[in-house]
């Protein structure tokens, strides 16, 4: 019998992460385990309070239904900060994550392509697991 | 006292429609100087781009490559906050000048306050990244360029944000005080208590988190108890202030509920921290309401040139007192765990 673990995957409302969150729910659950979805909060977003910090998002709740996933499972958790930073802390309390999923390419990806990349650079940094599931994913 | 403030430049190339870090900013705070009608006490810093050199003090080389050639590409979106334009990379260069000239021009005298007019701010801004609207690192270059001068730099940042960037840029540099308040939880999730520098810089981070709806008394007698004793044993020969004006209780990005007098507090407290006159230098960062911007800047300046002014009265009354005693209690536990860490790794 396998120990329940954690996977924690990014979510900033584009669809490369809308297919992480898929890869997540699809591909790396098995029974027990929990997924919780994380989106971090930026400057401009704490300005115009476009998620809530406490509802799950409609969108992520029909991604789980597309998966035919327990709800039970399914966690939301946002967090102060850019995506990277956010995405790393997922390892510590209060998520703890034993996985880590994230879309190959976040919002403002012209930059990535100079600037580095969210994906590289938590892959680079991370203590736990990472997945990064291709823009082009069939998920 | 004379206000050196840095040669007015064209910043509305960096302009993002419907962002709130926007040209009218700099304008307001210019119209805010213009107001205290200093005339000859008002001196202006001349305009220069800091070199490469200057700029490497603090950044990565590959991130200016990157980041000069992002621009040159027509720029865009970075993350989901932070934008550049084909004119951001001069502009950016220009801001880290402007902090750079100022300084020069107080070095060579000892009766002036120094007030950088810049944007985009820069205290989010890490060696390597760009965040939080923040492109360069102002701040913390022109404290660079003061340590390599063999100074020790108090940087005493009363955002509303916590100073990300500059704090991890001297983490671990004991000639420099890193002295930050701000709204905690808010972005970016940082500036915790028990951050309080690494190893070579035990406690030479002090970070004060405060609740949302925390007041000036709150805030002004958290630096007393748990910054200044700090700032004393330091002995800085400068006082570099990352001065965002974010904290106004008008301003839309926090909650926080300073009035502008509580930043002519704040500016007679941060004169106070320099051990000699003429080696207070601020920086504009935050500040998104344009009339508490000026308000705010007016009232910061008259009080540090030792003028008077009318002014807000001061907010008192938030939230706040235990958070204040919790991150006392916290920053003293890490520092003791650190030491303990130290003693047994030296030991044999
Ligand atoms: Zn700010």
């Amino acid at each position: 019998m396998s120990v329940a673990r954690t996977i924690a995957v990014g979510f900033d409302g584009s669809r490369e992460s809308e297919s992480a969150v898929r890869w997540a729910l699809l591909e790396a659950h098995q029974p027990h385990d929990d997924v919780v979805v994380v989106h971090a909060a930026g400057m401009l977003e704490h300005l115009h309070g476009a998620l809530s910090r406490d509802v799950t998002p409609p969108r992520v709740l029909v991604l789980a239904r597309e998966c035919n996933f327990n709800e039970m499972h399914l966690r939301w958790f946002v967090d102060d900060g850019d995506a990277c930073s956010v995405l790393l802390r997922a390892g510590a309390p209060p998520i703890n994550a034993d996985l880590l999923v994230v879309g190959s390419r976040g919002k403002g990806h012209r930059a990535e392509l100079l600037l580095g990349s969210t994906s590289l650079e938590v892959v680079q940094n991370a203590t736990m697991p990472v997945v990064v599931v291709p823009t082009h994913s069939s998920l | 006292m004379v206000l050196i403030v840095n040669e007015n430049y064209d910043d509305a190339g960096h302009e993002d429609p419907g962002h709130p870090e926007r040209p009218s900013r700099t304008n307001a705070a210019r119209s805010a100087i213009a107001d205290l009608h200093l005339g000859s006490d008002l001196v202006t810093a001349p305009f220069r781009v800091a070199s490469r050199a200057e700029l490497l003090l603090v950044h990565h080389g590959n991130y200016l490559d990157e980041l000069g050639a992002f621009c040159y590409d027509g720029g865009g979106d970075i993350d989901q906050d932070t934008y550049a334009t084909y004119d951001s990379w001069e502009i950016a260069k220009s801001a880290a000048g402007a902090g750079l000239s100022v300084i020069d021009a107080m070095r060579a005298r000892d009766d002036a306050v120094g007030f950088v007019v810049t944007r985009p701010p820069g205290h989010h801004a890490l060696a390597d990244r760009a965040m939080g609207f923040c492109l360069l690192n102002n701040v913390a270059i022109a404290a660079a360029a003061l340590v390599r001068r063999g100074e020790r730099v108090l940087v005493l940042d009363w955002d509303v944000h916590h100073g990300n960037g500059t704090q991890q840029i001297f983490w671990n540099n004991p000639e420099v005080l890193y002295v930050s308040t701000h709204q905690s939880p808010l972005f970016p999730g940082s500036g915790f208590a028990g951050e309080v520098g690494g190893w070579n810089a035990i406690d030479r981070t002090v970070n004060i988190p405060l609740p949302s709806g925390a007041t000036g008394d709150i805030l002004q007698r958290a630096l007393e108890e748990l910054a200044a004793p700090v700032i004393e044993d330091f002995a800085p020969t400068w006082v570099l202030v990352s001065a965002g004006f974010d904290a106004h209780r008008a301003d839309p990005m926090a909650e926080l509920q300073l009035t502008s007098g509580d930043f002519a507090g704040l500016a007679h407290l941060a004169t106070s921290f320099a051990h000699q006159p003429g080696r207070v230098a601020m920086f504009l960062e935050g500040g998104y309401d344009l009339d508490a911007l000026r308000d705010s800047l007016h009232a910061t300046l008259a009080a540090a040139l030792g003028a008077t002014t009318s002014t807000e009265s001061r907010s008192n009354g938030g939230p706040g007192a235990e958070e204040v005693t919790r991150a006392a209690r916290e920053r003293r536990a890490a520092i003791e765990a650190l030491h303990i860490l130290e003693t047994s790794e030296r030991a044999p």
